[in-house]
């Protein structure tokens, strides 16, 4: 073990060791994708709101407020793995981090499912439904979808998605390296890194449940 | 060992004892991870992309120049881009829309900004502030090998039906979102999955150079005794971290507008055009930025170190590229000044946009500054340099125009335009990779470029850019428009005829001269004289390692004294005084370097 | 690791109740108030939003624990977000 001696400098910077303060750095590029997903969202819904649903109209509130618990809970889970291999607990981390990816699949899972149950309805990111709709629907009744509405929620949504996808494959990944005994209490980044990407997608999706859902 | 101390530990360890086993070939020269070699990889990729987009504009020319004739060796190229007829090919009108469109995306994507960003970003930053490498190798090999494919994606689009993407490198919808009007339909989506894995290349890049310049600079390498190349890489990979995700988003939607029938910028069904716009510029007007600030970097190591003076004004010049980078976020509208958008947020774009003229400004006068009264070598890095200033201030000035409203309504869209841009981006831009090039060619290759060959290279490439791109700037008053195939259809536009000739004409002069570099490049690589550590005898870190510098650069964790300009200084008998030379009296309380703690051996830091 | 170590563990399971506790509140506020104009609602909605996502960021993601220059360079998109929001929706609009 090398052991800092006298001459050397103290690491420069702001004390972040590489590995967390490139990951923060990633993170804020993500900040900035989704600003430009949820921003054209909201832009759109200035410019055009009779083109978009009421809440709870087309899409499943209480069901998306279940998963958005499933999220948080998830994070939990994470801060937990993070906390158990502080203390070098090799099974905790293990443990809460296969908790993770339960959980994360099901919130995945939970959100295909509640696309097929979109799309069946009729509720697409595309044209052709609008224009159906448009042309024969009687007077103040509900748009559903369309190239507005439904391509503004699947966009936003659905890269969200991906991102929790992504995550859930880089947590099985960590959780293969764990059971190898790639970590330690010394040596913990891994773990961080990932816990602060998984959070990240967390906080993502709690605004934008409340933007989309919600509002 | 912790995280952290890993970190300092690999630092450590740098250059000294590395248990070097052989590096397989394919590991060092493919898929390298060793910041210079990745530097030489983007360096080579984007020259071959400068000559790409030479060639589209060498045939644009033609067009313009030779309205309707037929193109000499023109008969090889397919019926969709040229119409042949007994005398020979002629261009066709949407050819000459991929032509503009390509050029344009070519040159800003795959030639400049890989060359700025990727090569002087990768061989600089570690070398500049004293570390082994960057602080992610491996990700550092992701970002080139991402742009490859990307690069070959816009190539291919050449090749299939319809050709490549038409609808100009702004890629404006409506237009974009239908091959209806461009009658581009794949070649419109190539260029936009091309564009965001490339944009996803230089990401990650920027993430490696940010996290690279906190946390890897040597002991008392503070943040201002950082040299102004480093300086410019870092804010320049600021803008690239939160700009391109913007870009990435707005080429997502428009990608789904012309696949899947989204309607995001499509006003056939409910959507905003202007939407496409402002995300664009949003995007688009950092990016200006990120091409221009690394070559205002380069042009200060070369101006200071030719001139032998220090930089003038070293702080201003450093607050002023912050001040461009924060400023350039709130002047995007100014490329829009002709939507129709309310004149009270045009008001306040104009005045944002003079006011980031002030910074570029502080720049310039620093730069005469360094030059007044100072011992001046015109050697080939440093005519490069000098005509980056003086071209530069020419496109500035033509700037300012644009900047207001009332005027920028008048010359949108015009060859004033083109003029301006072409003045900041190879006036600017591009000379400032031929100084950069020839400047730390000896570091990267261990031989000099050829000096008389670069001087008759420099003055040949700047008489025909002016010849070729100044009158332009008459031509955009007098109305002719950007990225028309044949002007002379409007009676007011025939008499520049004779004009556009007379810059085509020149073109060619210019295009063929870059041979000449080309030439130079490749037998200096085997033939040049060779060089030595420190053949400009400049002060920063770089020159104090073997060139080419080995695997890990430093031998021993270099110490950092002073700043990087010292140049002329009292406290040297040599004309300069690089930057780990420990001071005569020993270092003392102002050398920056912090006072040894002792500690235990073996005990943790 | 040495960087804030020297503190106790933060009150992750505190921060995981006052999560949940939006989240109802949330829904409930977005279902029951429904008579509220529009602007008040969303206000009132992402005013929570943004303190769970506060939340998040300083206590699961350790933000409340790191150097302080951490917190500049986190912040720095935000203003971003903000101005192109709102500058576009005031064109288009």
């Amino acid at each position: 073990m090398t052991t800092i001696t006298a001459d050397r400098a103290p690491m420069a910077g702001m004390k972040v060791y590489h590995l967390k303060l490139g990951m923060w750095v990633f993170l804020l590029s993500e900040v900035m994708f989704f600003t430009g997903l949820i921003g054209a969202y909201v832009i759109l819904r200035f410019a055009h709101p009779d083109a978009f649903g009421e809440p709870g109209v087309v899409l499943n509130v209480p069901l998306t407020a279940f998963n958005t618990f499933v999220l948080i809970c998830s994070s939990v889970t994470m801060v937990k793995a993070f906390a158990a291999i502080e203390q070098n607990d090799q099974q905790g981390l293990q443990k809460w981090l296969l908790a993770t990816i339960l959980l994360g699949a099901f919130f995945v899972g939970v959100q295909a499912w509640e696309y097929t149950l979109l799309t069946t309805e009729g509720f697409v990111p595309m044209a052709e439904s609008y224009h159906a709709i448009a042309r024969g629907a009687a007077e103040g009744s509900e748009v559903i979808g369309g190239p507005l509405y439904g391509a503004t929620f699947y966009t936003m949504t659905g890269f969200h998605g991906a991102h929790v996808s992504i995550g859930v494959f880089c947590l099985c990944f960590t959780l293969w390296r764990a059971r190898k005994g790639a970590y330690t209490a010394g040596n913990l980044g891994g773990v961080e890194i990932m816990g602060l990407y998984w959070h990240f997608v967390d906080l993502v999706w709690i605004l934008l449940f409340t933007i989309v859902y919600l509002i | 060992m912790s995280t952290t101390e890993k970190d300092i530990a690999s630092a450590v360890d740098a250059g000294g004892q590395h248990d070097h086993h052989e590096i397989p070939w394919i590991r060092k020269y493919v898929f390298a991870t060793d910041h210079k070699m990745i530097a030489k990889q983007f360096m080579f990729v984007s020259l071959f992309f400068l000559v790409v987009g030479g060639a589209l504009a060498g045939m644009m020319r033609f067009q313009l120049g030779f309205p309707g004739q037929p193109m000499p060796g023109a008969g090889i190229l397919p019926d969709a881009m040229m119409a042949p007829t007994p005398d020979g090919a002629i261009m066709l009108p949407e050819f000459y829309n991929s032509l503009v469109t390509m050029h344009g995306t070519i040159m800003i994507f795959f030639a400049i900004m890989p060359l700025l960003v990727g090569l002087f970003g990768n061989l600089l930053i570690p070398l500049q502030i004293g570390a082994e490498d960057m602080a992610f190798p491996r990700l550092n090999m992701a970002s080139f090998w991402l742009a490859v494919p990307a690069g070959m994606l816009m190539l291919a689009s050449f090749a299939v039906e319809g050709g490549a993407a038409g609808a100009g490198w702004t890629s404006y919808a409506p237009l974009s979102t239908s091959g209806e009007w461009t009658g581009v339909y794949l070649g419109q989506q190539l260029w936009l999955v091309s564009l965001t894995i490339l944009g996803f290349s230089s990401l990650v890049g920027a993430v490696n150079y940010i996290t690279t310049v906190i946390n890897m600079r040597a002991p008392g390498m503070t943040w201002f005794r950082i040299p102004l190349a480093t300086w410019s890489l870092f804010v320049t990979a600021v803008l690239v971290l939160l700009a391109i995700p913007i870009l990435a988003g707005a080429l997502i939607m428009l990608l789904f507008d012309q696949t899947i029938g989204t309607g995001f910028f499509r006003s056939d069904v409910g959507g905003e055009p202007l939407l496409w716009q402002h995300l664009f510029w949003f995007f688009g007007h950092p990016e200006v930025y990120i091409l221009i600030l690394p070559a205002m970097g380069i042009t200060s190591e070369v101006l200071s170190n030719r001139a032998r003076k220090p930089i003038f004004g070293y702080h201003s010049m450093v607050l002023a590229l912050i001040s461009i980078g924060f400023l350039g976020w709130i002047v995007w509208g100014h490329h829009m000044f002709q939507s129709g958008m309310n004149p009270l947020l045009g008001t306040s774009f104009m005045i944002s946009t003079m006011a980031i003229a002030v910074p570029s400004a502080i720049k310039t006068f620093n730069w005469l500054g360094t030059l007044w009264k100072a011992d001046i070598h015109l050697d080939v890095p440093m005519l490069h340099a000098l005509s980056f200033v003086s071209m530069f201030i020419i496109g500035g000035l033509s700037g300012i125009f644009m900047a207001s409203t009332p005027v920028d309504i008048y010359i949108h869209d015009t060859y004033f335009i083109v003029a301006h841009l072409h003045y900041v981006l190879f006036g600017g831009s591009l000379f400032a990779i031929f100084a950069g090039i020839t400047y730390w060619f000896p570091k990267m290759f261990g031989r000099m470029m050829n000096e008389p060959l670069g001087k008759v290279h420099f003055v040949l490439t700047f008489i025909f850019y002016n010849l070729v791109f100044f009158p332009m700037h008459n031509l955009g008053l007098q109305g002719m428009m950007r990225r028309i195939y044949d002007f002379t259809q409007y009676d007011f536009l025939q008499p520049l005829q004779p004009m556009n000739q007379f810059i085509t004409l020149f073109a060619f002069a210019l295009i063929t001269t870059q041979v000449l570099f080309v030439i130079n490049f490749f037998w200096s690589i085997s033939k040049g004289e060779k060089a030595g550590n420190n053949p400009w005898h400049s002060n920063t870190l770089e020159w104090t390692v073997p060139s080419p510098p080995p695997h890990g650069n430093f031998a021993q964790m270099p110490t950092v004294f002073r700043g990087p300009y010292e140049y002329s200084s009292p406290e040297s008998d040599d004309d300069f005084l690089p930057q780990t030379t420990p001071p005569r009296d020993g270092p003392g309380p102002s050398s920056g370097v912090p006072e040894p703690t002792p500690t235990p051996e073996g005990a943790e830091a | 690791m040495e960087t804030g170590e020297e503190h106790k563990s933060p009150p992750y399971m505190t921060v995981f109740v006052v999560l949940a506790a939006l989240t109802v509140a949330e829904v409930l506020f977005a279902l029951l108030f429904t008579g509220l104009p529009k602007f008040w609602m969303a206000v009132g909605l992402i005013f929570m939003a943004v303190w769970k996502a506060v939340l998040v960021a300083m206590y699961y993601m350790h933000l409340r624990f790191e150097p302080k220059r951490l917190w500049i360079l986190v912040a720095s998109p935000i203003p971003l977000a903000i101005i192109l929001v709102v500058v576009v929706i005031q064109e288009i609009f």
